[in-house]
């Protein structure tokens, strides 16, 4: 029988085959297929979920699994590019969540895609065993030349699902836009993936030949990189590859694609939202985290991109009128805070946060995709109201799912958020320099942020749920079928008991010592690595402080706005934002995020653009036309001594010659 | 003994004269002939230099030459015997479209 360390590229390679399946069964055979594909992705993920989880157990045991599966260009002397499957702690938590959440989002489809009538299905399955099969890949990558592949992947399988209505407007320029604003990042991660290689000759994450010990070596010897000093060179990188994940996870300024993204199927929101696009930019930052972790500069950036995206991105999620815009824009909030996390030092913490937001949002979603199938496709939530009833299940899991979300205690939400807060204060109060300033800030936004998080969570519980059905649609709102109900289930468990793996205030850290699992292999990937090198090299302190105090402040808040959305829309609603004026239209209008980065390409790209255009005709190729017209001029002219008399000819070979003695005459001096 | 100076000059003058000819005459045939006035003229040459120096080389290129103006001879021939077919003359004033 054969282990799991030999059959792990399988957990990728079965949504793969569904791909596969789907797309042959569309060309040869369209009818044979019942359900539009979906039974083999459904099985798929299945046993990618199965063989993922008996891969974590593997992991448990203290063993990771690597394995080098193609060596696709090897240069003597120098380095090899190669695709291979690494699974160490982190990879297996993060290969179990992206299975799970893709198997239930499959099920939820049948419900959601193949229930109301949707055309294209064999398309629409395709795509998702595809998008599966290149975050496995990612999750699992051991390099980061084959982590960028895989990341292109999953944002050119975002851009096709996001535009699955292609023949509508709206989602084909918002697909348009999501690949056009993640690729803009891309740029800069493939300049660092070029740059890594041309630094450290490998590409590699983990164990002693990987490049974040390879950078932490250069720093400590004081080895130059690329020419630079250690210090700049591995800020220079990481900042490369940042880009990248700024794209993809959404953060502030390239988070304008998330929204829009939400013409999409509510599944695939579900599932870009949880587990794999969005997710594979944080979860970048985890994967190379001892690479991040040198560099003070690379951490304050982080942790001060992500505090200001979350209070940023929550602001706005308050005046938002559309079930998925308030989730989309909680999306950007909780990744923010993720960043936060990882930037404050917080491994663990970020990890934490990933996965229940992971589970919460996931099940957020599906249960918005709930109540829009039960309402007949109404995304506003100002016409819903009331459904409490006709929804139990729905209700209760969203319930949950948001009690996560705004950070209420004991839902899994509360205790990771907790964590990021108190990771990013006691580093600030402990770190001497900017950095240590810098984090308190980043700090500030983030506490400041849960208010908002319980204020916006609350008003969408209350206008989608509560009071009196406000138009007919709300009133004959349907019942939903088991596969809808049987995923609002199985999140709606974890998203209430998931943060119960590491309640830090309690000393439960059961998260933190299973990130700890695999230290003795040697991979230098463990959460107690990265807190040496943190403290060794960036020369990040942590201050004394009761966790208890940040909790209880940052539960306050979230109950404080919590409260005050249950005041203000429990039971007879008013659109309240509006009094908030010029405000209200300012965050209404999204900060004019999306009209300056408009202005920004028409008003500056391209006239920029315009301009090197009008050069490149006029300057450059002004002078190339110049010279071949010289050449045609006087062409034309000295080919009239071609008489084809051949007097002239030898007239001229003479006089030639007497020239060319003439003058060897008087350069040789006989004269 | 004749110094090797008189044979220069006979040489020169031979040049000179087959020059002349090249660049005068019309006649194809006359041409032709001045050709190998100026080939001879360089025989001369070669062959009073191989004489002052003591050294037969310069003999041995004089036959070369020899050998290379019959062979000219034979393609000028040919080249009159085309021209004549063509133009019932020739003058070499005649051919004047091989050109741009």
């Amino acid at each position: 029988m054969a282990t799991i360390g030999e059959i792990a590229p399988a957990i990728a390679l079965l949504p793969l085959a569904s791909f596969a399946v789907a797309l042959a069964s569309v060309v040869f055979a369209p009818r044979l297929l019942q359900k539009g594909g979906a039974i083999p992705g459904i099985l798929a993920t299945a046993g990618s979920l199965v063989l993922s989880v008996w891969a974590f157990v593997h992991v448990g045991g203290g063993e990771p699994i690597e394995q080098e599966l193609l060596a696709w260009a090897a240069a003597p002397d120098s380095f090899e590019l190669t695709l291979g499957v690494l699974i160490d702690p982190l990879a297996a938590l993060m290969l179990v969540i992206v299975s799970l959440v893709a198997f239930l989002v499959h099920v939820f489809s049948l419900g959601y895609m193949n229930a109301e009538g949707e055309t294209g299905l064999h398309r629409y399955y395709a795509e998702l065993g595809l998008f599966t099969f290149s975050m496995l890949f990612f999750v699992m990558a051991d390099n980061i030349l084959m982590a960028f592949m895989f990341f292109e992947l999953v944002g050119l399988c975002s851009f096709l699902l996001i535009g699955f209505w292609f023949r509508e407007e709206a989602p084909a320029s918002a697909a348009k836009k999501a690949f056009l604003v993640t690729r803009f990042g891309d740029y800069f991660f493939l300049v660092g993936v070029v740059g890594i290689f041309a630094a450290f000759g490998t590409g590699r994450f983990v164990g002693s030949e990987g490049f974040p010990h390879l950078a932490e070596e250069a720093i400590a010897e004081g080895h130059e990189i690329l020419g630079m000093s250690p210090e700049t060179g591995v800020m220079v990188l990481g900042l490369l590859v940042l880009g990248g994940v700024i794209g993809k996870s959404a953060q502030f300024p390239l988070h304008t694609w998330l929204p829009d993204a939400m013409e999409g199927p509510t599944t695939v929101s579900a599932l870009i939202h949880a587990a794999t696009m969005v997710a594979a930019g944080v979860y970048l930052v985890a994967r190379m985290f001892g690479f991040y972790a040198l560099s003070p500069t690379l951490l304050a950036i982080i942790a001060l991109v992500g505090g200001f995206t979350a209070l940023f991105a929550a602001t706005m999620g308050v005046v938002k009128d559309e079930i998925k815009q308030v989730l989309a824009y909680s999306t950007i909030s909780q990744y923010g805070y993720m960043m936060l996390g990882l930037g404050a030092g917080g491994y663990v913490a970020g990890t934490f946060h990933l996965m229940n937001h992971a589970f919460f949002k996931a099940l957020l979603f599906l249960g918005a995709g709930s109540v829009i199938i039960a309402t007949h496709h109404t995304h506003d939530m100002w016409k819903m109201g009331g459904l409490k009833e006709k929804l139990p299940v729905t209700y209760y899991t969203f319930l949950a799912g948001s009690l996560a979300l705004a950070g209420i205690v004991p839902f899994s939400g509360f205790w990771s958020k907790d964590e990021i807060l108190y990771e990013s204060i006691v580093h600030g109060l402990g770190t001497d320099g900017g950095l240590g300033v810098l984090l308190l800030l980043a700090f500030a936004f983030g506490l400041l942020a849960v208010f908002f998080t319980g204020f916006y969570t609350f008003r969408m519980v209350a206008l989608t749920f509560h009071g009196e059905p406000r138009t007919e649609v709300a009133e004959d709102a349907h019942g939903v079928g088991w596969s809808v109900k049987l995923p609002l289930i199985v999140l709606g468990v974890l998203a209430t008991v998931a943060g119960l793996v590491n309640m830090a205030p309690l000393d439960v850290e059961y998260l933190h010592s299973w990130l700890d699992t695999t230290e003795e292999a040697g991979l230098l990937t463990s959460a107690h690595h990265y807190e040496e090198v943190l403290h060794d090299v960036a020369h990040v302190e942590a201050a004394t402080l009761t966790p208890i105090a940040t909790a209880a402040v940052s539960l306050g808040l979230a109950l404080a706005g919590a409260l005050a959305a249950w005041r203000l829309y429990g039971s007879d609603p008013q659109p309240h934002t509006d009094r908030l004026g010029s405000i209200k239209e300012l965050v209404g209008n999204n900060y004019y995020q999306d009209e300056y980065q408009v202005w920004l390409a028409e008003g500056v790209t391209l006239p920029l653009s315009r301009a090197a255009d009008t050069f490149d005709q006029v300057v450059v190729d002004g002078v190339v036309d110049g010279v071949s017209s010289v050449s045609l001029f006087s062409g034309r002219r000295i080919r009239r001594i071609q008489s084809g008399i051949v007097s002239n000819y030898v007239a001229l070979l003479t006089a030639g010659l007497v020239v060319l003695l003439v003058t060897f005459a008087f350069m040789g001096g006989w004269f | 003994m004749v110094p090797v100076q008189w044979y220069l000059l006979l040489s020169a003058a031979m040049f000179c004269i087959g020059v002349f000819g090249v660049l005068t005459r019309r006649n194809a045939l006359v041409i032709l002939m001045s050709v190998e006035l100026m080939l001879n003229a360089a025989n001369v040459n070669l062959v009073a230099f191989s004489f002052q120096h003591g050294n037969l080389t310069g003999q041995t290129f004089a036959l070369f030459t020899m050998a290379l103006a019959a062979a000219e001879v034979a393609i000028g021939i040919g080249i009159v015997l085309v021209l004549y077919r063509n133009f019932e003359d020739i003058d070499v004033g005649l051919p004047t479209t091989m050109r741009w």
